[in-house]
């Protein structure tokens, strides 16, 4: 197993844009969401791979909106090409107006980029998402794809049968991409108040995952975000408040965290190049609550 | 009942109780008879048009609608205790009580029972369970232990009762009562 060294940038940041947004609002604390400067604190290379990681999205509601704003306010500056979900892609009933309603008219300036999602599965969505024409699931509940030298893994925490473990097994043991990322609902790790780790879970896909060499992990579930310290040489990332929030669910005194914002909604966005994964946090507000860069755990050759 | 013989379980590498030949061949019962409901849902299905792995949502709102009809119409005599036989039953309650131990039991019957918004599922064959409510996990230790299902149909927990989902039209093919140790 490869231990993965760190060097996080927490303190300086760089700004290497600023964008004047065009049109302002405000949402429903008076802070606004479309006036605030983009401030990048990432390396923004052409050739890199770069993406966002949301989660527990699927409510309609104008929160959730006012974040996807604030997304495609970044993508005019950072153009990231996709999007990640960690699951409950669509709260209450899922009839074809709640997947406009919660998804489509949300993100259509997005879509209309050809920004492509690439969905997980969580305990509130139907099977049948995996055939909706936007999440990318090739009708599977749970698949893999690369993008360049990176490998993803989508996941179905909710039913982790043996059919799916024994698909993983083989899928990671005949990748040899340089970052295998493995992404979904449920998290292995939390300081989350109300769920808190799922060790059930972690007792099935830990081992795997440390076997063949899976250096990040994102999750959702708990309706924050936090940053686990790492745990077996893996990055643990919970990134579920994309619609919904679950304030103060933090504990403050968890062992496992290493940073966590549960003040407000928020997304990821991350870049990939041969060497690093920076990634930067932010919240609706525009605020950038986390930042840093992983080290490619194969580049530096521990284990 | 459950053997207390030890044996490796490859995918933990951890150590499990075994089943005893009788408990084996209550599962290999339990498992042809959700094969049997998987088939025939099978074959009512190619009958249906296709669903498109990139569908509109329209169309996955009414290839789930049109399946439902299909299915329910063909199991309208479909009872409790059709796939859950007594004996599949008493199996089943016996690997859970033997899973959960300790605080893990408390805290599984906490979210079970008391967290999960489930509250709304009718514990009736061969209905729908609504989209309205949580699929909850089912813990993946667990899973690996169960009599397996055909990927069709799907475990689900609902209060202390433990139902046979069809993962793509949703209905309820059967359930168990006092699953919870």
């Amino acid at each position: 197993m490869k231990r993965i060294t760190t060097s996080l940038i927490l303190t300086v940041l760089v700004t290497l844009s600023i964008v004047n947004a065009q049109n302002s609002s405000h949402n429903s604390n008076g802070k606004s969401t479309t006036n605030a400067p983009v401030t990048l604190n990432l390396p923004n290379k052409a050739d890199s791979v770069r993406f966002v990681v949301i989660g527990d999205t699927g409510t309609g509601t104008e929160q959730q909106l006012e974040l996807a704003q604030v997304m495609l306010r970044y993508r005019q500056v950072f153009p990231f090409e996709f999007v990640l979900m960690m699951g409950d892609n669509m709260y209450g009933r899922e009839n074809a107006v709640d997947y406009k309603q919660k998804f489509e008219n949300i993100y259509r300036p997005l879509l209309d980029q050809k920004v492509k999602f690439y969905a997980a599965l969580g305990n509130h969505d139907d099977s049948n998402q995996r055939f909706y024409e936007f999440f990318n699931m090739e009708g599977q509940e749970y698949y893999h794809f690369k993008k360049g030298n990176v490998s993803f893994y989508s996941l179905n925490s909710n039913y982790m049968d043996k059919k799916q473990v024994d698909w993983l097994n083989e899928k990671l043991a005949a990748d040899t991409a340089t970052w295998k990322i493995a992404y979904f609902h449920h998290p292995p790790y939390s300081s989350g108040g109300t769920h808190g780790s799922d060790t059930k879970l972690r007792e099935i896909v830990e081992p795997i995952f440390v076997k063949y060499g899976v250096s990040v992990v994102f999750t959702g579930h708990e309706h924050f975000y936090e940053r686990i310290k790492p745990q077996k040489g893996i990055y643990y990332f919970i990134s579920g408040s994309g619609g919904q929030l679950r304030k103060g669910d933090v504990k403050q005194n968890s062992p496992l965290n290493d940073k966590a914002y549960d003040r407000d909604l928020s997304f990821m966005l991350l870049e990939i190049n041969d060497k690093q994964m920076h990634f930067q946090v932010i919240s609706r507000t525009g605020e950038t609550v986390d930042a840093g860069v992983i080290s490619n755990p194969r580049k530096n050759g521990t284990t | 009942m459950l053997c207390l013989l030890t044996v490796d379980q490859s995918a933990k590498g951890q150590t499990a109780p075994a089943l005893s030949a009788n408990d084996k061949q209550i599962a290999e019962t339990f498992e042809k008879r959700a094969k049997e409901y998987a088939k025939m849902r099978e074959q009512l299905e190619t009958q249906m048009p296709k669903l498109s792995k990139e569908a509109k949502a329209e169309e996955i709102e009414a290839h789930k609608k049109q399946f439902q009809e299909r299915v329910r119409a063909a199991r309208v005599g479909a009872k409790q205790g059709d796939v859950f036989t007594p004996e599949a039953a008493s199996l089943i309650r016996a690997i859970i009580k033997d899973e959960f131990k300790g605080k893990e039991r408390i805290e599984f019957r906490d979210t079970v029972l008391h967290e999960a918004d489930t509250k709304a599922v009718p514990l009736c064959v061969n209905y729908p369970y609504p989209e309205s409510q949580e699929l909850l996990e089912m813990p993946a230790t667990l899973l690996l232990r169960l009599p397996q299902l055909p990927k069709q149909v799907r475990y689900r927990f609902v209060g202390p009762n433990l139902l046979l989902v069809d993962r793509e039209n949703g209905l309820i093919v059967d359930y168990m009562t006092k699953a919870l140790p």
